[in-house]
């Protein structure tokens, strides 16, 4: 999230994923980074999936990861 | 507070992560006043701040891991003696004020002025005891080889503070081996679980030698380097018998390295330090995390006034 | 007498700021795909840049040497210097 931030002051629009076990952690680090980090989470868990299982993850996230990267 | 140390109250020790907050002298103070210091252990906090919040220990991955890990402090020179600190009986345990205030000092600066709070930034998914605060001190009186810091640079005469990224303690019994290859042997065994039985090279150990196991090796004459040198021997793994799979567990190595013979721990991974009461044929393993610059790197400071 | 109460705190609120300008569609755009160098986020990313690549975006991908430490200064540069958005993944 600290590279997102980082990226957002020099003004690149950007995401990050995350599973969602992750979610209100995010939420504190962008509280106190003061900004409302652009973020998409994905169901936990991650490191014990198959190739097949990660590619529906990215679909079902792809969606999401657009809209918070455009205005429309 | 501040009388423990000549620094000015507003300079500025280090960048306190997770939230990089200018930690001044004041502030840890503070600080160490909620954790129980008394003064005279105000620098021995200061150090382990400068320690910690480098870019080779890598505190903020450190609170940010689920692994179960947290700085183990360790002091060694003049220091430990001049403000009580404990190296023998109980040492890993509760009872001493310094040892038992000063990692909880490091603690307090990480959570109240950092920031870095567990269930927030932190997320270690079991945590540790140690994490509550965990310093000790090295008993070099009692020992015949050099210190862990003259081990790792520094002169007998400095008073340090050396931070390794560690799980809590872990008991190894061995009160039957009256020779030294013996006990190195056993060590190992013991040493090979650390983390994973299944991982090696990622991650680096500390081994807490007591007194009575350090006695078979100064009856040897076996000094550190010779220790190291026999003990990495039996620490060394077939990769075969931890690939992924092997034995019906799927943890283990990528099948790629497959064939090779590799050790536990990469060179000076493992770090020794003899400490603990004069009784009792038991020594301590604190498992590591990620180790390097893609994880964390023991660091050592010196302690000034 | 009077009691001085100090606050083991940093006393400090960040500065709130809002997010960049986002642009109307990422057709025709350079999307970068930072990599946190976790197992399993490039297969992720490798299926994401499918799907940006079929909405007409073109697509850089960088890797971050560990997903333990924030990203390098000149990794950060780079990407914005070549991109006009960028999606991090996968932290879990």
């Amino acid at each position: 999230m600290h590279d997102i931030d980082d990226l957002e002051r020099r003004g690149v629009p950007g995401v990050y994923v995350a599973s969602d076990t992750f979610t209100d952690a995010a939420a504190l680090q962008a509280a106190a980074l003061g900004l409302d980090v652009a973020g998409v989470f994905v169901a936990h868990p991650i490191q014990d999936r198959t190739d097949d299982e990660m590619a529906g993850l990215a679909d079902e996230a792809i969606d999401a990861l657009v809209a918070a990267l455009t205005a429309s | 507070m501040l009388g423990g140390t000549t620094r000015p109250s507003d300079e500025v020790v280090a960048l306190i992560p997770p939230n990089l907050v200018e930690g001044t002298v004041e502030k840890v103070a503070v600080n160490a006043v909620m954790a129980g210091c008394r003064p005279e252990y105000l620098p021995v906090v200061l150090a382990a701040l400068e320690a910690i919040c480098t870019d080779e220990f890598n505190m903020h991955g450190v609170l940010a891991t689920t692994m179960s890990v947290g700085p183990i402090l360790v002091v060694n020179g003049p220091i430990a003696a001049a403000i009580g600190m404990n190296s023998g009986i109980n040492v890993l345990g509760h009872g001493n004020r310094a040892n038992s205030s000063i990692g909880r000092a490091v603690q307090l600066v990480l959570r109240n002025l950092g920031g870095g709070a567990p269930g927030g930034i932190d997320r270690a998914t079991l945590g540790h005891m140690g994490k509550q605060g965990i310093c000790f001190a090295e008993d070099e009186a009692g020992s015949p080889w050099n210190s862990l810091a003259e081990e790792r640079g520094f002169d007998r005469s400095q008073s340090t503070v050396t931070a390794f990224c560690g799980e809590g303690p872990h008991l190894v019994v061995d009160q039957l081996s009256r020779s030294p290859e013996s006990l190195t042997r056993s060590l190992a065994a013991s040493l090979r679980s650390a983390v994973s039985p299944r991982l090696v090279l990622g991650m680096d150990g500390m081994l807490v030698l007591s007194p009575e196991h350090m006695a078979r090796y100064r009856d040897a004459g076996w000094d550190r380097a010779r220790f190291l040198a026999e003990l990495t021997e039996y620490l060394m793994f077939d990769t075969d018998e931890i690939i992924a799979g092997a034995d019906g567990i799927e943890e283990g190595l990528p099948p790629g390295l497959a064939g090779h013979r590799l050790p536990k721990f990469r060179p000076g991974g493992l770090l020794v330090v003899h400490a603990g009461g004069p009784a009792g044929l038991f020594s301590a393993i604190i498992g590591g995390w990620i180790s390097g610059p893609g994880g964390s790197d023991p660091v050592t400071r010196e302690i000034t006034p | 007498m009077t009691t001085t109460v100090l606050d083991p705190t940093a006393e400090q609120r960040p500065a709130t700021r809002e997010r960049s300008q986002r642009p109307e569609s990422l057709s025709g755009l350079t999307v970068g795909l930072l990599d946190i160098s976790k197992p399993r986020g490039d297969v992720f990313l490798d299926r994401v840049e499918e799907a940006l690549c079929a909405l007409g975006a073109r697509v850089t991908r960088y890797a971050k040497p560990t997903f333990t430490k924030p990203a390098p200064v000149d990794l950060r540069h780079e990407i914005a210097t070549q991109c006009d958005a960028v999606i991090e993944a996968l932290a879990d």
